[in-house]
């Protein structure tokens, strides 16, 4: 199928009646979840995945992704008028969107927010379109090798992009690793793990387990502070922004565009490290680095652009070679495996409806999200005044039943909990859950990959590294080891010498 | 998190590490021309073992590999009673929930965090709780779901 014929195809899929409703419900508790702070887009989706067990695939993926990138949007709105993310994508536009709101420019600061979202998704679509079929055909050449030395070349991205310290990413990463093989071995049927309980011969869940880590140690790390928040009173009004705006922000939408996308691809790369980038590399390249922090437009412009691209962006690795680059779309890929879909170099030809279905519909839900952004800004301002004190009980509740409906089974419940208890301690301790939630989906594709390399190569490990691919991945993932212990040694030696 | 209180998830991996190797171990190994079920458990447990000897040996040799500062809430103070009334009443609701089904048992934790998040008056809590014990229950029998019918016969 061409490109276009491709994409003419995903818009009949995506403009029938029930997938186009579904786009709209994905899109609006995108938004919803992204202005409401204390709920992200993982525990969103996490806990919606039930529901999404009696449609369509098309149609759950559709309105799951559509939560993923309507999110990127809402976050911006909390960001800027109440100095608090709505999702951590966008900490960064608090700096610059907060100050703006200050000044009296809450206005132009949501507008230039909800443009400079919308063109960088739309860019990441059509890039994701021309990227995807010939990637496609390189990733059907990949064997068992390729793909274990290609997620253990992601795993170690994923470490070395971590936020803090890398040796906790990495526990993080085998802690997740370990939580896989629970359950009964794929190969000979053995219960791994299991201490006789039928709950978990089929091994965690990953909905209990991403919905315990992100949703309830979500409310439980928001519960233990004060909960009221001070919404900052001003109206707004000019949400257009002017000419001038847009002549600052042309660039940073632009390079933000660019940027995002191929941030998107990187495993761990993501929205969050994107936004970063981007204001760092704005900051860097304006003439005037003073107004940064104070409220300058590119500020808000760079980062909001850019942590939509990455998100289409993230949609590369996941669809084309059925590898998630982070925890959420390793919870799409958990919704995928649950329909009996698996992602990789064939989706495209086996089920076309999905691959350009999600493709329309992110360019039909990016219209939906402009429409809601821009003249329906009054309804989510509203929406951020309900107190976490209501929000709170509800989203613990969405999150009992959601886990219940899976299979009706009430321990599905005390795995969510025991998880949720865990991420809250994990917290405290500075570890982070997204390598955790990667290695955790990756840990089965994985394992499978190495015994069936091991068994083609009669038991030689000399299969990773003499073929030309997988040895190209384990090579760029000791180099990204030895640049990190390197970094890890030159801060270690002068406290060492003191 | 201060770095002294490291050694405390430190030594929780060692022992996990421990016991992964252990199990696997028992579960056969295999060689490598014929991984056995315990193969790749075993060997993540044994990296998952040095990975976490720094983190247990940083503290006793003292060696600083970042400068952390302790991080303290916004409020400075860490409501932890909250955090263990929450987490305890999620423990009861999973317990509860088979014998009292779920209007009664999901009515009463409702009650509790409404609550237990903020200073409210009576007659708000128990009427947002039963509308939304209701809305709920309406809402997700409609889609399907079986909610357990407690000893009462109550669901």
């Amino acid at each position: 199928m061409d490109l276009f014929g491709g994409l003419l195809s995903g818009f009949q899929v995506v403009l029938q009646p029930a997938n186009f409703l579904y786009c709209f419900v994905g899109v609006f508790i995108g938004t919803l979840i992204g202005v409401l702070p204390g709920i992200g887009p993982i525990g969103a989706m996490s806990i919606l995945l039930p529901t999404t067990f009696g449609v369509s695939p098309v149609s759950a993926i559709i309105m799951l992704a559509g939560i993923y990138y309507g999110a990127m949007y809402g976050g911006s709105t909390t960001s800027i008028l109440v100095n608090i993310p709505g999702e951590s994508a966008s900490v960064v536009t608090c700096l610059d969107g907060y100050q703006m709101a200050r000044s009296g420019r809450a206005g132009p600061a949501l507008g230039i927010s909800a443009f400079g979202s919308f063109i960088g998704g739309t860019f990441s679509i059509i890039a994701l379109m021309f990227v995807a079929n010939p990637l496609a055909s390189v990733a059907l050449k990949f064997g068992p090798p390729e793909y274990f030395s290609l997620m253990c070349l992601c795993l170690t991205i994923l470490i070395y992009l971590a936020k803090g310290s890398v040796i906790k990413a990495v526990i993080m990463g085998l802690f997740g690793l370990l939580l896989s093989t629970v359950g009964l071995d794929l190969t000979t049927g053995k219960p791994r793990f299991a201490f006789s309980a039928a709950t978990l011969f089929d091994g965690i869940g990953i909905v209990p387990l991403v919905m315990g880590l992100f949703g309830i140690s979500e409310v439980l790390t928001n519960i233990e502070g004060p909960l009221e928040r001070i919404i900052f009173k001003s109206s707004i009004k000019n949400i257009l922004p002017n000419l001038d705006d847009w002549k600052r922000s042309a660039g940073p939408i632009t390079r933000g565009s660019v940027l995002g996308f191929l941030l998107g691809i990187l495993p761990g790369g993501g929205s969050i490290t994107s936004s970063f980038v981007s204001y760092t590399v704005e900051k860097k390249v304006s003439k005037h680095p003073e107004e940064f922090g104070k409220g300058a437009i590119e500020g808000v412009a760079g980062p909001e652009t850019t942590n939509n691209a990455a998100a289409g962006g993230a949609f590369v690795p996941l669809l084309v070679l059925g590898i998630p680059p982070n925890a959420v779309m390793a919870v799409l890929l958990g919704a995928l495996i649950i329909q009996g879909v698996a992602p990789g170099p064939t989706l495209i030809n086996d089920h076309p409806d999905i691959f350009w279905g999600v493709i329309a519909s992110m360019y039909v839900g990016n219209i939906m999200l402009l429409v809601l952004n821009l003249p329906l800004i009054g309804m989510w301002i509203k929406v951020l005044k309900v107190p976490y004190g209501i929000l709170m009980p509800l989203i613990l509740l969405f999150c009992l039943i959601g886990a219940y409906s899976l299979n009706n089974n009430i321990y599905d419940v005390v795995i969510m909990v025991i998880f949720g208890i865990v991420g809250y301690i994990l917290r405290k301790f500075e570890y982070e859950e997204a390598p955790l939630v990667l290695a955790f989906i990756l840990g089965p594709i994985m394992e499978t990959a190495f015994r069936r390399s091991l068994i083609m190569s009669n038991g030689k490990f000399s299969i990773f590294w003499t073929r030309p691919i997988s040895a190209a991945c384990l090579i760029i993932a000791v180099l990204l080891f030895i640049s990190t212990g390197l970094s890890i040694y030159r801060k270690t030696k002068p406290k060492m010498t003191e | 998190m201060n770095k002294r209180y490291d050694i405390v998830p430190g030594l929780f991996w060692i022992g996990l590490s421990i016991f992964a190797m252990a199990g696997s171990y028992k579960l056969e190994l295999g060689d490598f021309r014929d991984p056995g079920a315990g193969l790749m458990p075993f060997l993540i447990g044994a990296v998952l073992f040095l990975v976490s000897l720094p983190i247990v040996l940083k503290p006793i040799f003292k060696l600083k590999i970042r400068n952390e500062i302790p991080k303290k809430t916004d409020s400075g103070k860490i409501d932890l009673v909250k955090v263990v009334s929450v987490s305890g009443s999620l423990f009861a609701y999973c317990f509860l929930l088979q014998k009292l089904g779920y209007l009664i048992t999901t009515t009463s934790l409702l009650i509790f965090l409404l609550k237990t998040a903020s200073p409210r008056k009576w007659r708000f809590v128990i009427i947002g709780s039963v509308l939304t014990v209701i809305v709920t229950y309406l809402g997700f029998t409609f889609l399907g779901l079986r909610f357990p019918r407690g000893v009462w016969g109550v669901r």
